[in-house]
Order: C-alpha cells, then sequence, then structure tokens
C-alpha cells in the first residue's frame, strides 16, 4: 500500500533538512501569494481543493498509514458539518471559536463510538461496518428533520463571527482561514506520522501479529489512530458545512466516503502529500470534465481509479516523491 | 395474530430476496476473502437488462414467459460482467485484497454511469408476471402471490444451493478452497479457475435477483449501493462463506424488519442497523460463522 | 529459580486432540529442545506459550504468575519472547525500523506523538550495538528483503532477543538455513546470557545436540521422554516414536 517512509530523518545528512523543508516553502508561498491573481471562481475551487485536503489526508492516517480501509470516513465530516450547522442555525451560536471545537469534539465522538465497534474485526470486515455505520448516520440525517432539515438539508449556514472587529467574510477571507487550517493540520499529522506513534501504526499495517508480540497494544493504537482520523475529518467538516452554506446527508454517505477514499489512493496512499494531490486532481478534473462530459464524470473518475490501483501503486504522489528525491540528489551535488 | 402473519410472511419474502443477495457476496467473501463492492451494482445491471429483455419479449411470449426470459437475460449479463471484472482485472491483483477490495470500488462507479448513459435516469418500475399478479387469502390475510412464489422460490433456491454446497464436488471444492487455499492448490485444485466460477455464479444470483427484487426494492440508480448495503448486513449477521450463513442472516434480517416497521415504525430503517451492531457486539463472526 | 511451569496443558481442535495433560518445567538458564515427529504438536504448543492460540485446559506460569489467558504483549513484558517459524519481520521496512520497533516495544509507553522514534537517543544507540554486533550495521537503511535468508533469520531472532526475555521461544530456528548459516546461528545462540531459558522446537538435529543442554520428545500427544542429548539418543520410546518398532536397534541417530 503506497512505499513505506522511513521516520525521521536518519537517513539524510543533518544539511539536508533545508533541502527537504524547500518545496513545502514554495508552496507555502505559492498559496499565500495567489489569491488576488484568481478570480472568484478559481479561488473558490482551490479553497475546496484545501477542505478536501484536509479531509483525505485525515483518511490517509488510518488507511495508508495504519493500513485500515474505511469507507464510512465521510460520517465525521458530516458530523462534524451538520454539528457546527445547527449549533448555527439552530442556536444561533455564530461564534468560530465555539463552533469549530465543538464541531470537531462531536467528530470525536462519533469516531470513538463507530471506532469501538468496528475495531471489533479487521480487514474486509472492518470495511463493511464503517460503510454501514456511515449509512446509518446519513440516514438518521434523513429522520431527525427537526434538527437537521431532512433530505432538503440544513440550508443557511452562515459564516460565523470571528470576533475581530469591523471584520467581514470575503471568498479571499475564507480562503486564508482554510488555508491556516489546512497548514495546521498538514504540520500536526506531519509531526504524528514521523513520531513514535506514527511508526507503530506503519509497524502495525506491515505485521500487527508481530507487533503484538513484541509489546505493543496494537488495539489501542489502532483505535487512538481512528479518532484522531476522525477529529482531523471533522476540521474538514466544519469547514465544509460553512463552505457550502448547506449540508445534506448524502455528506455523511457513502458516496462522499468513496470519493475521498479515491482521493487518497489516487494521490498515493501513505503520504501525507498525496492524498493532497489525489484531492486537487478530482477536484480540478471534476470541474474540466464538467465542462465537457458532465454527466460522464463518474465513469471517468471510476476509469482513473481503476487504472491508479492496478498500474500505480502509490497513485501519483509516489512518483512526485521519487522525482523529487532525485531532484534534491542532484542539486545537493552540486 | 393476523398481523403477526402477515408481517411474518412480509419478513420471509424480503428475507429470502436477501439470503438471494446475500449468498453470492458470501461465498466469494468466504473463498477469495474479498469484498465485491460492485455486488449491489451487478443486482442493479441485472434488474435494468432483465426489464428491458421483458418487456421487449412480453408481446412475443407473454406476461409469464417474458418473466423468465428477463431474469434469466439480467443473471447472464450480471455474470458476464462478474466473470470479466474477475478475468480482466481482479485476478491480476492476486494476493492484493485490499486493492481488489478498491477495484469493485471502481466498477460500481463505472456500471452506474454506464446504468444511467444507457436508461437514464428516472426510476422504472419492476414487472409482475400475470400469473404471479394479485393476493390470495391466506391464514386470515390477503398476501400477495408474487411474494408467496419469492419464498417458495428462494427456499428452493436456498435447497439447491445448500445441495450444491454440501453435496457436490464442486461444492466441496469451493469448501476447500475457503479453509485452506494453499492445500487445496497442492491438491491440484485449479484455484484460479474455481475464484472465476464463484464470482460469476455470485454475479449470476444477483443479476437474477435484479428483476425478481424490483417490485421490493425498486429499480433504480441507487439501488446499486442500497442492494450492497443489504447484502452486506446479512453477510455480516449471518457469517460469511456459507448458504446456511445467508439463509439465516437474510432470514433475521428480513423479520426483523418487518415487526420493526411493524411494531416501532419510527425507528423503521434503523432496527436493521441495531441488529448489525449487536451482532458486531456480541458475534463478530456472524451467527453461523466460522471464527473471523 | 523455575521460570516456566505447564499444568496439565491440553489442546484441541474441534474433535481432533493435539494434546493432553502436558506438564513440565524449564529453570533458568535451561537450553531445552522440544523435537517429535511431524504433527506432534510442536508449533502448537509454542503458540500456546506465546499467547497466539488458547488452551483448551490447562494452565502456564512465567516466572510463578499465571499467563495462560494472557495477551501477548503482557507475555513479552513479563519476559518472555519468540521469534517464528517462518519469518516474521516487518519485511518492508529497514533493519533500522524493524530495531527501533523491537527495542520500542519493550518500553512501557508507546503513545508518543511529538518526536521522531530515531530522537530517542538510547534506542538508536542500543540499535547501533545490536546490528554492529551482527555485522549488518552498514546495512541499517536497507529494507529487509535485501537480506539474505540467514541474515533475515538473524535479525528474527535479535528482535526477539530486544527485550532481553527470561524465557525465549523459537520455533524451528535453523529451518532454511544452509549448514554454515546454522551453524553461524548457533554460535549466535550461544552467546545468549547464561540464566535466560531457551526452549525451541527443532527437527535440525545436529542443532539439538549443539545447542541443547535437554531434549524434551513429543508424540502422540504425550510426551514422551525428557533428558539429556544421550540419554534420548538410547531412549528406545524414542526410538520407536520416530522410526516404528519394526527396526533393529541399532543406534541410529535419527536425522
Amino acid at each position: 500500500m503506497g512505499k513505506v517512509e522511513l521516520a525521521g530523518s536518519n537517513r539524510q545528512p543533518r544539511r539536508g533538512w533545508l533541502f527537504s523543508l524547500a518545496p513545502y516553502i514554495v508552496i507555502v508561498v505559492v498559496l499565500l501569494a495567489l489569491p488576488p491573481f484568481l478570480s472568484a471562481y478559481h479561488l473558490s475551487m482551490l479553497t475546496k481543493v484545501l477542505i478536501f485536503a484536509i479531509f483525505a489526508m485525515s483518511l490517509d492516517f488510518i488507511v495508508g498509514y495504519t493500513g485500515l480501509l474505511s469507507l464510512g470516513h465521510a460520517a465525521f465530516l458530516g458530523v462534524a458539518g451538520y454539528a457546527a450547522g445547527i449549533l448555527i442555525v439552530r442556536y444561533d451560536i455564530v461564534s468560530f471559536w465555539l463552533v469549530m471545537p465543538l464541531g470537531i469534539l462531536a467528530a470525536g465522538i462519533a469516531a470513538a463510538i463507530i471506532g469501538y465497534i468496528a475495531l471489533r474485526v479487521s480487514g474486509v470486515y472492518f470495511l463493511l461496518v464503517t460503510l454501514a455505520f456511515g449509512q446509518l448516520l446519513s440516514a438518521a440525517a434523513v429522520k431527525w428533520r427537526a434538527m437537521t432539515g431532512g433530505t432538503d438539508g440544513l440550508v443557511g449556514i452562515t459564516r460565523p463571527d470571528l470576533g475581530l472587529p469591523g471584520f467581514t467574510w470575503t471568498g479571499s477571507s475564507y480562503y486564508y482561514l482554510v488555508f491556516l487550517a489546512f497548514v495546521i493540520c498538514f504540520f500536526l499529522l506531519y509531526r504524528i506520522t514521523k513520531s513514535t506513534f506514527g511508526q507503530t501504526l506503519v509497524g502495525i499495517r506491515e505485521n500487527e501479529p508481530r507487533m503484538q508480540c513484541l509489546g505493543y497494544n496494537t488495539w489501542a493504537h489502532k483505535y487512538v489512530a481512528f479518532i484522531l482520523a476522525g477529529l482531523f475529518a471533522g476540521v474538514a467538516g466544519v469547514l465544509f458545512a460553512i463552505f457550502y452554506g448547506i449540508m445534506v446527508p448524502g455528506n455523511l454517505g457513502l458516496m462522499t466516503s468513496a470519493s475521498v477514499m479515491l482521493m487518497v489512493i489516487i494521490g498515493g496512499a501513505g503520504t501525507l502529500f498525496g492524498p493532497v494531490i489525489g484531492a486537487g486532481f478530482i477536484v480540478v478534473l471534476e470541474r474540466f470534465v464538467s465542462d465537457y462530459v458532465p454527466e460522464r464524470w463518474p465513469l471517468i473518475l471510476g476509469c482513473v481509479f481503476i487504472i491508479c490501483v492496478m498500474f500505480m501503486r502509490g497513485g501519483f504522489g509516489i512518483y512526485l516523491s521519487r522525482f523529487w528525491k532525485g531532484m534534491r540528489v542532484r542539486l545537493w551535488k552540486c | 395474530m393476523d398481523v403477526i402473519l402477515l408481517h411474518f410472511l412480509i419478513g420471509i419474502s424480503f428475507g429470502c430476496i436477501l439470503f438471494l443477495l446475500g449468498t453470492g457476496l458470501s461465498l466469494t467473501m468466504g473463498l477469495m476473502r474479498i469484498v465485491n463492492l460492485s455486488h449491489g451494482a451487478l443486482y442493479m445491471v441485472g434488474g435494468y437488462t432483465g426489464l428491458a429483455v421483458a418487456k421487449l419479449t412480453e408481446n412475443l411470449v407473454g406476461r409469464n414467459l417474458c418473466f423468465v426470459l428477463g431474469i434469466l437475460a439480467g443473471g447472464i449479463c450480471a455474470g458476464l460482467l462478474g466473470l470479466i471484472l474477475e478475468t480482466g482485472f481482479l485476478r491480476r491483483l492476486y494476493k492484493r485484497e485490499l486493492d481488489q477490495v478498491l477495484l469493485t470500488i471502481g466498477f460500481v462507479y463505472i456500471l452506474t454511469n454506464l446504468v444511467q448513459w444507457v436508461w437514464g435516469p428516472v426510476p422504472q418500475s419492476g414487472v409482475v408476471p400475470s400469473i404471479l399478479s394479485g393476493s390470495i387469502p391466506l391464514g386470515g390475510v390477503t398476501f400477495p402471490v408474487f411474494r408467496l412464489a419469492i419464498i417458495a422460490f428462494g427456499l428452493v433456491a436456498a435447497a439447491g444451493l445448500w445441495l450444491f454446497q454440501e453435496r457436490t464436488r464442486i461444492g466441496a471444492i469451493v469448501r476447500a478452497g475457503m479453509d485452506n487455499k494453499e492445500m487445496a492448490m497442492a491438491l491440484g485444485i485449479n484455484l484460479k479457475m474455481v475464484f472465476t466460477g464463484v464470482f460469476a455464479l455470485g454475479a449470476f444470483i444477483a443479476g437474477f435477483c435484479g428483476l425478481i427484487g424490483a417490485p421490493l426494492l425498486g429499480i433504480n440508480l441507487g439501488i446499486g449501493w442500497d442492494a450492497l448495503l443489504l447484502a452486506m448486513i446479512v453477510v455480516i449477521v449471518g457469517g460469511t462463506g456459507s448458504v446456511q450463513g445467508a439463509l439465516v442472516g437474510g432470514l433475521v434480517i428480513g423479520l426483523i424488519d418487518a415487526y420493526g416497521k411493524a411494531f416501532f415504525p419510527e425507528l423503521a430503517y434503523f432496527t436493521m442497523y441495531i441488529v448489525l451492531i449487536i451482532i458486531l457486539l456480541f458475534r463478530p463472526s456472524g451467527l453461523m460463522g466460522r471464527k473471523i | 529459580m523455575e521460570v516456566l511451569r505447564v499444568d496439565g496443558l491440553s489442546k484441541n481442535f474441534g474433535g481432533l486432540q493435539v494434546f493432553h495433560g502436558l506438564s513440565f518445567t524449564v529453570e533458568a538458564g535451561d537450553k531445552l529442545a522440544l523435537i517429535g515427529p511431524n504433527g506432534a504438536g510442536k508449533t502448537t504448543l509454542l503458540n500456546i506459550l506465546g499467547g497466539q492460540l488458547p488452551a483448551t485446559a490447562g494452565r502456564v506460569h512465567l516466572l510463578g504468575q499465571e499467563i495462560t489467558r494472557l495477551a501477548p504483549r503482557h507475555r513479552l513484558h513479563l519476559g518472555l519472547s519468540r521469534s517464528f517459524q517462518l519469518n516474521n519481520l516487518f519485511l518492508n521496512l529497514t533493519l533500522m525500523e524493524n530495531i527501533l520497533l523491537a527495542l520500542e516495544g519493550a518500553e512501557r509507553s508507546h503513545f508518543q506523538m511529538l518526536h521522531p522514534i530515531d530522537a530517542q537517543t538510547e534506542l538508536v544507540a542500543t540499535a547501533q550495538e545490536l546490528l554492529e554486533s551482527m555485522g549488518l550495521w552498514e546495512k541499517r537503511f536497507d529494507p529487509i528483503t535485501t537480506l539474505s535468508y540467514g541474515d533475515q533469520r538473524r535479525m528474527d531472532f535479535a528482535l526477539a532477543m530486544v527485550s532481553k526475555p527470561k524465557l525465549l521461544l523459537l520455533d524451528e530456528p535453523s529451518a532454511g538455513l544452509t549448514i554454515a548459516e546454522s551453524v553461524s546461528l548457533a554460535d549466535t545462540m550461544r552467546q545468549l546470557p547464561k540464566d535466560t531459558a531457551l526452549f525451541f522446537c527443532a527437527h535440525d538435529m545436529d542443532l539439538v545436540f549443539n545447542l541443547a543442554d535437554q531434549i524434551m520428545v513429543l508424540g502422540s500427544g504425550q510426551i514422551i521422554a525428557r533428558g539429556t542429548p544421550y540419554e534420548i539418543q538410547a531412549n528406545p520410546k524414542v526410538k520407536e516414536i520416530y522410526l516404528g518398532s519394526e527396526v533393529p536397534s541399532e543406534d541410529v541417530r535419527s536425522s
């Protein structure tokens, strides 16, 4: 499932850290500087990419690093999004500093409950259980009209208040908020995946029985990883709800879970930037296709996906990773 | 009493459809250790194709025979698709089981979109052969004949599949493959062909019941995922790898769903999931399953 | 000091009874080899002792504490470590990562989320010592799959030793090794600390006679015999188990 990355920088000489940081710096600078040059349409697309990037990274944390295939990850996006939406629409809680943490917390609680049940089984059963829970929550959203608006969705989710005097939301300012969230999430996930805990997740993915014999409580690790993934998905969920202004039951269900899984796989599981690329690829490709043959988008997506699974183990991310490593060696030699 | 009986029959008839849906998935999971997530999509393709064939031939051979032709066409179409999927794609990822599962997700997208391309997004309604239309009085309730026929067919199919599993050589080979692949191969069994055969059979059954299940489940673009979900719940509750598991799972879910809708209408849709969660908490390998 | 005590251990798989009423002890520093015909249940016994399989009946005590139903990870922390018949390494990871994971596992808490695993300098230093002693330090960043099978087996053994166990369980340690590699492995194993008990099952009689100070023979679901290698060699019941009873009673060394 994607090339394994070595934890820590023991591989490269210590001086090389600047080089390994370089691409990140470049990307950050570019993304910071872009908004004035983009139309509202493109800016909105970029915002959407970043939101899905957070969502995809969170899924990659359990799929690529821990080796647990989940088809119910949208449940956490949806729970957070609905929680945020309900707070804003039904309870008039408009402070961002309340809405965001509560949304994330809701996702975390959902992950704690679902994870506890789902992790009683493994492999394909785990996949099925997560799928079932996603659908269960989606059905609950349909049923609970009073709160969620049922199939019509929860509408009128306005951008919450940042508490800054004289501040109003624009497409640009929301983009910067999302971008900030993305950078923070990326940084945190980067630290966690490179940490001891992250390495043990990789060990569990590679050989769980041996990890148990080496003294690890593998269930606890998987559970914690699952909850963490849920929390990060929650971040994406709140941002998602605010971005679109509406939450529908489908956001909790299989279609959304499958889409984010596709992003992870196409971009490359087991790397952090892979899912980011995957998110970008799919969002951009979808906009492109919908200009020409919008009804055939699922067909095209399915084909791309199958090609990636069959021939590009590790998705685009691996090629990028190898390309960059090759570049770095050449640059270092200069 | 009448109400109990009515819902009992409703539950059993729904359960038989669930059994048929679940069998293919269960066998594939038990033998190949992968979840064929396109199982529901194959059911859908079978339903659409079968309906199209039935409508086409209705004037030629009459209301009853066209139905039979329809279900056969649905089954064969789905079976062929299953064959292509397995030999062309899944087989090439031998031993990459999680990748195989991912592949089947891709198939769902493709199949659903192809169906939409051909038949459009409007839901269709199923047909019932005239010989099986209408209702008959039964122990104080009137009950649709078609549903009775489903029960009869389901039980006959269950018996047939069980005999196939337990009493035929091929069935023994399949069970051997489920227990111990290496051993089966060492005994000279061509496991690849067994895999393909089981997969295609599962697809055939799914497609076959596409038209049969239409009056109960409908024929629309969403049924791909819906049917998969139902099949999955049946498989988890009943246990994988055996016909009896799928039957038990199907009947249990069917009955619980029927009584749930009757007595707890607010919870109706969730009764299935509640059963699923209970089973997972206390008996993850399913009611009749081997230990995972 | 008694390291392992097994009381009345039985194991059935459905209707098949593998063994029944096994009882034996292992003292600190014992080097006990378990031999027996194929299918006698050697690996099953090892799996029960290691925690991978549950026993049908009976009890297992490690250093005085009952571990019959304890999960493998707890057994490790109590002092029991094992390696496996087929390689059970992290094949896609590098040597360094394998060793670090093993070293980390022996620690008590593993949920540190902020720093990379190789920032723990004592761990890295221990890993370096270990790899250097096996002559594999240069290959530390290579994936396990690039090693020869013999080196992989040594790594497997190293991983099992990392937690400084009181009892080491090995399943066919020299399976698949050439004679030279097997001798090399025996040398490595002889360097075990004196008080580490070793309990291993093997078919390789050269290894057994080289390494074990006691042999236990498992056959027909029972312990047929236990004693020093020469006692076992001369034991008629053992010969019968391996060779059947219609064989002239010459001193045939089973191999």
